[in-house]
């Protein structure tokens, strides 16, 4: 019993220094990288890590199936863009708004998913996409409609002590992006393992079944909704600092289903699925650019094949293999 | 009072191409509870494909109409068969995926076969104008709601009346039970994707001369298709019909009325309206368990 309880020990001690080599490999991943579009796609790549985990919280963890996700992002990035523009409010203080507002229209949807079956919430959640990408357009006076928002300004530098750190180069971008996810998948793996992430797991598996254990079906739906959606609100702030140029476009359906696929893709309801889709997509379409005008066919043929041979996504398709392992 | 009666015109009108291309998608939505988000697509193949037909190959409109709702049935139910069905049995989510991914393919094949461009669908005498009193018409749009009409009432009579349409009732409320019974799903399944899509490609020939013929318009078609087969109940022919006329002239007033920045927005505010108070749709069945 004590052996074991010391092996258990000795165990979190190991993953927490390989989490340590990890993430300082994270930080010094721009000094061993020149290329500064790599660096570009990496801090992309990063702002699509939050919205897939995001999105895995609302379809994967809680089952609602969402194609509508881009909405939040956009109101985070708008919002936090018109706070800047408009008012000449810092970065840090914008984002707390965009992740307000987002989690405002988080709960607008996150209402109807407490009585719909998964097919009629598909539809409503890209109604609701639609309805947000069409107001952006549409509302010229606030948004300046199609033509989008320029010079949203970079986010303040901050001064601790003698150090002042400063957010116009894609080099510190790529830092203040990384400390944001890590910070976030820090806080969404505490989630997931506290008693909240249970009951929000066990919303996926049988809502009539959780209702009888005494979990509050109704809060709980609501709050998965709330932190999705800000964290997605989160991701549109980060965006709009960092290209300092937004347009509707950005966020119309095709966004929305970027997001889905990259979850789907990297493995649906597992914690570390979106950030692999997230990277793995990014990069792909990257890579299939010699292809021009055939890129995105081949890009959908691509997607088919890995829907058909991998359910589960990549990681979900890993976890297999191992699993086929231990038993033989 | 006579810019009303003219809108409400236009609202038909309007209305009427909607039920038209959400009545395939309602038949495939409804009976097998397959999102075929492809949908679009068919329905941009289909126009493309009666928009050669006519102007390079010199086919007449009507005879190419019903080559394209042949061509596209046949389309539609090799689509089911290589796609569909080794999908359904992954579950909803991989389904849906696979729609998505199917879509994004078409589409761009489109776009290199075709070209991305808007072209001109010209046809001579569609393009006539008509005068009924003090409304406005073109022969096209009379086309539209003649041939549209004559088109799903024949559908609701196949349903009604054939043993298939029985049968598809019974697999649209339960596969489970209606497989028990001796009916195959597959099969079903197979002919609500042809009529499904013969309906969409109709669509895409009737509506094609209206306005441009582009691969994008897939996209359009699809988002608003989708409200109002929900807006008229999964499966419901004559819900189809009521759903497509409630946001075409819906439409059309907040264009003449309020603004036309605001008329994109309608149907899916109406659509968001219907799921929180009445989530069966506005003629939908009563179901029993939850929706």
């Amino acid at each position: 019993m004590k052996k074991a309880l010391i092996e258990g020990e000795s165990n979190k001690k190991n993953k927490i220094i390989i989490g340590i080599i990890f993430i300082s490999i994270l930080y010094l991943i721009p000094i061993l990288i020149k290329n500064q579009y790599t660096i570009h796609l990496l801090v992309i790549s990063g702002i699509y890590i939050i919205l897939a985990s995001s999105l895995n919280l609302i379809t994967g963890y809680m089952g609602a199936f969402s194609v509508g996700h881009a909405a939040f992002y956009g109101i985070g990035a708008y919002t936090s863009a018109l706070l800047a523009i408009r008012l000449g409010w810092s970065f840090w203080v914008t984002i707390w708004f965009a992740m307000l507002f987002a989690a405002f229209f988080g709960i607008l949807l996150g209402i109807p998913s407490l009585r719909l079956k998964t097919s009629y919430f598909v539809i409503t959640s890209i109604a609701f996409g639609s309805i947000i990408y069409l107001l952006m357009v549409n509302l010229v006076g606030l948004t300046r409609g199609p033509l989008g928002l320029v010079g949203i300004p970079a986010p303040t530098p901050i001064k601790i002590g003698i150090i002042i750190m400063k957010f116009n180069t894609k080099v510190e971008y790529y830092y203040l992006v990384l400390t944001f996810i890590l910070i976030i998948l820090f806080l969404f793996g505490r989630l997931l393992n506290s008693r909240t992430g249970r009951a929000i797991i066990s919303l996926r598996e049988d809502n009539i079944a959780a209702e009888v254990m005494g979990i509050d079906v109704r809060f709980y739906k609501i709050l998965t909704f709330v932190i999705g959606s800000m964290m997605a609100g989160l991701a549109g702030a980060l965006y709009a600092h960092y290209v300092r140029f937004i347009s509707p476009e950005s966020f119309n359906i095709t966004a929305s289903i970027t997001i889905l696929i990259m979850m789907i893709v990297g493995g649906i309801g597992t914690f570390y699925g979106p950030v692999i889709g997230a990277l793995g997509i990014t990069f792909l379409l990257e890579k299939l650019r010699f292809l021009s005008s055939y890129r995105l066919m081949i890009y959908g043929l691509i997607l088919f094949i890995v829907i058909f041979f991998m359910n589960k996504g990549i990681v979900g398709f890993i976890q297999q293999i191992f699993k086929q392992r231990r038993k033989a | 009072m006579e810019e009303f009666f003219q809108q409400m015109v236009n609202g038909i009108i309007l209305g009427s191409i909607y039920s038209l291309i959400a009545v395939g998608l309602s038949q495939i939505f409804g009976v097998v509870h397959i999102i075929q988000w492809a949908h679009g697509e068919v329905y941009m193949i289909g126009a493309f494909m009666s928009f050669y037909l006519v102007t390079k190959a010199g086919v007449p409109y009507f005879i190419a109409l019903i080559l394209v709702m042949i061509f596209m049935g046949f389309f539609g139910a090799v689509l089911e068969k290589i796609v569909f069905r080794p999908l359904r049995k992954l579950g909803m989510m991989s389904t849906v995926l696979g729609a998505i991914g199917l879509s994004i393919f078409l589409l761009n094949f489109a776009q290199i076969l075709f070209s991305p461009e808007p072209q001109r669908f010209h046809v001579p005498f569609l393009d006539k104008p008509l005068q009924f009193g003090m409304i406005n018409l073109t022969v096209n749009r009379l086309v539209i709601l003649l041939i549209g009409f004559t088109l799903i009432i024949l559908l609701s009579w196949f349903v009604r009346k054939n043993i298939i349409g029985t049968a598809m009732l019974a697999v649209e409320q339960d596969m489970v039970a209606a497989s028990l019974m001796g009916i195959n799903v597959n099969y079903i399944s197979m002919i609500a994707f042809m009529i499904g899509s013969a309906y969409a490609g109709a669509a895409g020939c009737l509506i094609g001369p209206l306005f441009l013929v582009y691969p994008n318009m897939s996209i359009i078609a699809v988002t608003k298709a989708f409200p109002v087969v929900i807006l008229g109940g999964l499966g419901n022919i004559e819900g189809a019909i009521a759903g497509g006329f409630i946001i075409g002239i819906a439409e059309s007033l907040t264009a003449a009325y309020i603004s036309s920045a605001y008329k994109e927005i309608v149907a899916f505010v109406i659509l968001m309206l219907v799921l929180y108070f009445k989530p069966e749709g506005l003629f939908g069945r009563k179901i029993m368990e939850k929706v």
